[in-house]
């Protein structure tokens, strides 16, 4: 006996048929994380006038990172990582491969906490995020004074890691409204 | 097409793979720091066009808010350009005269001139520092016959050296790095120092003779630095001496540091100059030439040998 059962598409629940145009729309929609950032990066290290721009790239690098990878881990795969973050390193001329590094951290601790992530409160996840962000800067601080075979001052590291800590909020701000409107692979 | 496990194990391990690749770089950045500096410059070789197009309309909007403020300040600064055209027109009678006494005294002494140094100029294209670095991408390389250890000047002074030479771009280490070493002169106490970056605004002066102190407010000139012997010498350019670099200030008793005269933090036009290979290192003094002992000399030439 055969059902005339309605198509899959107009029966609630089930999701829509995966057309061509479906999947491609899905697709950008979880690409714009990392191919935004991967574009900041550059715009940020062209714009030579600006006030603490290392500091300011090392800093929205970790913050876009650490939300998406908790988030939304589709839309920042680890390769996606690696490429910004060996995009970061080969643009900027601090010591090789630490942000890469950095980043390439920060994703697997986002990453595998995840589910805890996503049960607490904004301020405990800001404080695990300050914490990387100062251990990552100091991580940075020694690979530049071994590279230096001298002892640099760390204030630069310290700075960098205060405003990568202070940016967060408003970065997190901006991803929630983000992931909401744009990067939410339900309005596709 | 590969099972959902499979999938997942495979996903399991890009992490620690890139965590292998991101480590064998570090290692490679801090072992071969200038191979992975000259990929870093080829890089902005590449991207030095997009950063010129990209560096256009923030120029022309600095220039229209300049504008904006010189037009503010119209009258205040129509006064002190009149006074300041006053003050010039007496020296420029100074500067005159004594332009032709200088030729004639060199008439006089059959002066052999300098040769005059090349230089190229160029705009900063960005900062090429990092965190911890002080140092600017010039938008002038190879092709325009610069070289490395060859010297940047801005209007007013002395801001660094050429450390890497793309193809269209250029690496200048300034001043205030602190890998940045001078040698240099200093006016009044006629003293010699060497001229150490810190990271900040002022390098610090080190290596002075402890009995002749530099002096507050004295100006500081570079001393004149030899390329190195052998095979490097056609690679590297000598430093010459004379240029501006600054004026010397204490922060604190015992500590001299120097304010540069050129803008060291936001430099936008650099000359860098090329002032060629050839060392001024005379020729050796027959006087220090060893000669071999006579023989039945008295004396032994080396203690507990004979002569």
């Amino acid at each position: 006996m055969r059902l005339d059962l309605p198509p899959p598409s107009s029966q609630p629940g089930i999701e829509p048929r995966a057309s061509l145009r479906r999947r491609l729309d899905v697709a950008l929609r979880l690409a714009l994380p990392w191919v935004s950032l991967l574009v900041c990066v550059f715009l940020l290290s062209a714009f030579s006038s600006l006030p603490g721009e290392s500091a300011l790239l090392f800093g929205i690098c970790l913050g876009s990172v650490y939300f998406w990878s908790a988030h939304l881990p589709e839309s920042m795969p680890s390769w996606a990582v690696f490429l910004v973050g060996l995009e970061a390193d080969l643009i900027s001329f601090g010591p090789p491969g630490t942000i890469l590094i950095a980043l390439l951290v920060v994703h697997g601790v986002a990453h595998t906490w995840r589910y805890g992530l996503s049960r607490i409160n904004f301020l405990p996840g800001w404080g695990l995020f300050a914490a990387l962000c100062i251990i990552l800067s100091l991580f940075q601080w020694v690979v530049a004074c071994v590279g230096a075979l001298r002892f640099i001052p760390p204030m630069s590291a310290l700075f960098q890691a205060g405003l990568s800590i202070g940016i967060y909020p408003t970065l997190s701000a901006l991803f929630v409204r983000v992931h909401r409107a744009i990067v939410n692979p339900d309005r596709a | 097409m590969l099972s959902i496990q499979a999938r997942q194990a495979l996903a399991k391990l890009f992490l620690p793979f890139f965590f292998l690749l991101a480590s064998a770089f570090l290692v490679l950045g801090v072992a071969r720091r200038p191979l992975v500096d000259h990929v870093r410059l080829e890089i902005e070789d590449v991207l030095a066009p997009a950063y010129a197009l990209m560096a256009q309309p923030g120029e022309k909007l600095r220039h229209v808010w300049d504008d904006v403020r010189a037009f503010a300040r119209l009258g205040s600064e129509n006064v002190r350009l009149r006074q300041e055209n006053e003050k010039l027109r007496r020296w420029y009678d100074v500067a005159v005269a004594l332009a032709n006494e200088n030729a004639q005294l060199k008439a006089n002494l059959h002066w052999i001139p300098e040769n005059a140094p090349r230089f190229v100029s160029g705009h900063t294209i960005r900062d090429a520092g990092g965190l911890y670095g002080r140092a600017i991408l010039l938008a002038a390389g190879a092709g325009q016959d610069i070289h490395v250890g060859d010297v940047a000047l801005d209007a007013k002074g002395l801001i660094g050296r050429v450390t890497e030479v793309g193809s269209r771009t250029s690496r200048i280490l300034l001043v205030t790095d602190q890998a940045s070493r001078l040698p240099v002169m200093l006016e009044s106490s006629h003293g010699t120092a060497i001229m150490a970056g810190d990271g900040s605004a002022t390098p610090r002066l080190l290596f002075y003779a402890q009995n002749n102190h530099p002096l507050e407010g004295e100006r500081v000139f570079t001393s004149e630095q030899l390329p190195p012997a052998g095979e490097a010498a056609d690679e590297f350019s000598g430093l010459p001496g004379g240029l501006p670099v600054g004026v010397v200030h204490y922060v604190r008793a015992g500590e001299p540091v120097v304010v540069p005269d050129g803008d060291v933090e936001h430099p936008d036009i650099v000359r860098v100059f090329d002032y060629g290979h050839t060392s001024t290192q005379g020729p050796e003094a027959p006087g220090r030439m060893k000669r071999a002992p006579a023989a039945g000399a008295p004396f032994p030439l080396v203690p507990g040998r004979p002569g």
